[in-house]
């Protein structure tokens, strides 16, 4: 059953935050295609999936994978000059919300897909013609890849999200500098996708006690010698997306797969926060939605629910749904607004960014322009775009936004699954299973993408005290190890002593979206 | 039922709760996935213990005791695993639900289980025939056999055993909480409701239905407190060992607030579940406060508190189904309410 509220358009819902006609439109388009692929694939197979992944955890659905990419899932976030759509994180919020309220757990699959794909929009154009181009390829072929993002670790969760905790944490994961890139060891935990992605952002320091200066993130290979999966975990909920364990054991990532620079890990993990934020506040809105939908529709079609719609109590718990699901809705809109037009929105409308969209990509492929796209000035460039666009005060701002959208849609989902599975009871048929499975799923809301506690720091940080988080990389950064050398140097013979040349224009790469 | 004196009861509790420590908490895992050999192994050392007819009198091969000693009992058990608890709630009150002579010609040892059955909606009695369909009886499946306790204008209690012509169990797959208590949707096809127990397969008897409700909702409400109290106990000592930002995670106010929310709930005294009112407000509060607890220990956890592994997920899924049985917990408020105005 659709709920007539929540058939209205998206412009007549946010009129302040969507303001700009084509972007409604465009969003408008992606919420109908969604929602097509979440009815003809997605809500049909919702609990024999839950079912079978909880038998068997290792258990993945391809099929559905490939259907979700036909229907343009995976390439939503994916940079328009890479031959994505361009997307962003209101782009992924409005997909996340309608996938949930379907199953939450293969909407997951898609959202750490897009997850593992945020850190490369943040390191610039280098990965357009890489991993990016490849994963479009992919789908083109039939075959599409997974991504995943690694940031968790056995002994450390809620401290990998923080500045202020990774400095006090322990981290046991170890990048260590070999000549031409890096050995990744440690293990990764709870990474959803992991077992299935066929390439992985990972989180890592250089060196583990000083975690919160040398954090890196990485490009990794799954098929890369030293990568294993050690365990799938049997998750409560969210099945459909495992959540893997992975072990690495001296796996070599070369330089130019690095996402970003050296030691810049905890700022682009604050950025990638602040940008995934708000897609889980629309899952967790979507997991409300989803029970909503299907409590009322119990109480209107059901026979045994005769006579409930008229009940006092049943108008009040729903009107209480609907006023809770609206405003978490509009919670992570805002979020996501001010971080689309607000925060990070200079940034893809800066003229360098758009400038080298319009360069073709026949020619960004080539050798000497992809080294150079790649090469540490193009990410010095990269960070200079960042500090000349946005600030640290705006995006601990948004972030601050984003965490309160989080915490306050995982808090909805859990109250009004909650609500909807007391008031149809144990003996309500079908309806009952998919709103014990919606409440399992929803309890994740609140632990994923840092706990609720941690989420509410943030908002305490950013908005009621007016902090400003480390949230940019340092404008110049000296490497850490530069008497290693680099792959590039080593390609070149020179270990790393040879004359630079000048940079000729700005040619720096995006954060994500159109030109 | 004259109860047991306080040593008695104080021994009983400490059986009670060691059975739970040494032999259910290790096999909760198994007995959440469903597995009957495990529960049938439970269940004949809670037999043993003579907690599958609590309530008989000891004349009648029971053990004698008070309703109060068999939810503290009840309590304990379910401090190791609800679902047990449950069964043994469901046991003893589709025993107390016969009269003593049935009950006593039931087999020690037999697992049987009460259903609550709305009359209308779900069953009907008619010419002397029980007709209808349950859906999702809890601790109904693999039952020697079932009281169904009818609800309505004219209740009743019959008893029908298992294999009984007409008595369709099958397992409901989908059940998401206290799964040690399997639970049955029940066909019921001209089930004979005046066959005397002793002489054949079925039994009626003058039900006291408001009885057994509130047996079922106190029970529930000891349930409930059991399962909070596993949760605490869990999160306290997960929230001890586990370090983040460089100090034991209890030291976070925003888990140790947690933590105390969970311990200020358990200091509450559930109201004393004599009379059907304070067993509704009981079960309403206990089960209410076990998911608040329970859910709060899980976010303790973080994640791993998600995964199967830790148990902890287990009690929420438990404490969840503590709001739903025997009625949702706004179906309790409500029957509550019309027991003020009456």
């Amino acid at each position: 059953m659709r709920v007539a509220a929540l058939e209205r358009p998206l412009r007549e819902e946010f009129p302040r935050l969507l303001r700009d006609g084509e972007r409604a439109c465009e969003l408008e388009a992606l919420r109908a295609r969604t929602r097509r692929f979440a009815d003809e694939h997605v809500r049909p197979r919702a609990l024999e999936i839950d079912r079978r992944t909880g038998e068997d955890p290792g258990w993945f659905d391809w099929e559905l994978v490939r259907a979700g990419a036909e229907h343009g899932m995976l390439r939503f976030l994916i940079p328009a000059p890479a031959g994505g759509e361009g997307g962003s994180p209101i782009h992924c919020s409005v997909v996340m919300e309608e996938l949930c309220a379907a199953c939450p757990g293969i909407a997951l699959i898609f959202g750490a897909h897009a997850l593992g794909v945020s850190p490369l929009l943040l390191g610039g154009a280098s990965h357009w013609d890489g991993v990016l181009a490849e994963l479009l390829d992919s789908e083109r072929a039939g075959s599409p890849m997974l991504m995943a993002c690694a940031i968790t670790e056995p002994e450390a969760g809620t401290d990998v999200e923080d500045p202020d905790l990774l400095r006090r944490g322990r981290i046991t994961s170890h990048a260590r500098r070999v000549p031409g890139g890096f050995r990744l060891s440690g293990t990764k935990r709870f990474i959803s996708n992991g077992s299935v992605a066929r390439w992985i952002t990972v989180l890592m320091p250089t060196e583990p006690r000083r975690a919160a200066e040398t954090l890196t993130c990485f490009l990794l290979d799954t098929r890369s010698e030293g990568f294993s999966v050690s365990r799938v975990e049997h998750k409560m909920g969210q099945r459909a997306c495992p959540a893997a364990e992975l072990r690495f054991d001296e796996v070599f990532v070369p330089d130019e797969l690095i996402v970003g620079r050296e030691g810049d890990g905890a700022a682009e993990t604050m950025i990638v926060l602040a940008s995934s934020r708000p897609p889980v506040g629309a899952i967790a809105t979507g997991i409300a939605r989803g029970a909503y939908e299907r409590l009322l529709a119990w109480l209107s079609e059901d026979p045994a629910a005769r006579g409930l719609l008229e009940r006092q109590h049943v108008q009040l718990v729903l009107a209480s749904m609907e006023e809770e699901i609206h405003l978490s809705r509009q919670a992570y809109m805002d979020a996501a607004t001010e971080l689309d037009s607000g925060a990070l929105g200079r940034v893809r409308s800066d003229p360098s960014v758009r400038a080298l969209g319009h360069v073709p990509a026949s020619i960004r492929r080539r050798a000497r322009v992809r080294r150079w796209l790649a090469s540490e000035r193009a990410r010095d460039a990269t960070v200079a775009l960042l500090h000349r666009t946005t600030s640290e005060r705006a995006l601990t701002r948004s972030l601050a936004l984003s965490s309160l959208a989080k915490a306050r849609g995982a808090d909805v989902a859990m109250r009004v699954t909650g609500a909807a599975l007391e008031l149809v009871g144990l003996r309500a048929g079908p309806v009952r299973a998919e709103l014990e499975k919606l409440w399992r799923d929803a309890k994740l809301t609140q632990i994923y993408e840092g706990t609720n506690q941690l989420n509410r720091i943030e908002v305490y940080r950013g908005l009621c005290h007016g902090e400003t988080v480390n949230c940019l990389p340092p404008l110049h950064r000296a490497h850490v190890n530069a008497d290693v050398p680099r792959h590039a140097d080593l390609e070149a013979g020179t270990n790393g002593n040879a004359p630079q040349r000048p940079v000729v224009g700005t040619v720096v790469g995006a954060v994500g979206g159109r030109v | 039922m004259t109860g047991a004196t306080a040593v008695e009861r104080a021994e009983l509790l400490e059986t009670a709760r060691e059975l739970a420590r040494r032999e259910l908490v290790p096999r909760a895992a198994a007995l959440d996935a469903g597995e009957q050999d495990v529960l049938a192994t439970c269940w004949r050392q809670l037999a043993e213990i003579g907690l599958d007819r609590a309530l008989l009198a000891e004349e009648h091969g029971g053990s004698g005791l008070s309703v109060s000693d068999l939810l503290a009992a009840i309590e304990e058990l379910a401090a190791g695993e609800g679902g047990i608890a449950l069964c043994v709630l469901l046991a003893n009150a589709a025993l107390a639900t016969l009269p003593s002579e049935h009950a006593a010609a039931i087999p020690g040892g037999a697992r049987w289980a009460l259903v609550p059955v709305r009359s209308g909606a779900e069953a009907t009695v008619s010419d002397g025939r029980l007709e209808g369909s349950v859906a999702s009886a809890l601790g109904a499946y693999g039952t020697e056999g079932v009281v169904f306790a009818v609800q309505g204008d004219r209740p009743a209690s019959i008893a029908v055993a298992a294999g009984t012509p007409g008595l369709e169990l099958a397992r409901d797959e989908a059940q998401m909480g206290l799964r040690a208590a399997p639970a049955a949707s029940i066909g019921l096809t001209g089930i004979d409701a005046h066959a005397d127990l002793t002489q054949s397969d079925g039994a009626s008897a003058p039900a006291d239905a408001g009885g057994v409700l509130a047996l079922l909702r106190a029970g529930t409400a000891a349930i409930a407190r059991g399962i909070a109290r596993r949760a605490y106990g869990m999160a306290l000592e997960y929230a001890k060992a586990r370090r983040q930002g460089g100090v034991a995670i209890i030291e976070h106010d925003a888990v140790s607030e947690m933590l105390a929310a969970m311990a200020v709930r358990l200091s509450c005294p559930l109201p004393a579940a004599a009379g059907a009112a304070a067993a509704l407000a009981a079960k309403v509060a206990a089960s209410d406060a076990a998911v608040a607890s329970t859910t709060d220990a899980v976010q303790v956890f973080g994640g791993t508190g998600y995964m199967r592994e830790t148990g902890i997920e287990k009690l929420m899924r438990d404490a969840k189904y503590c709001q739903l049985f025997p009625e949702p917990n706004w179906v309790a408020q409500d029957e509550l309410m019309r027991l003020a105005c009456d």
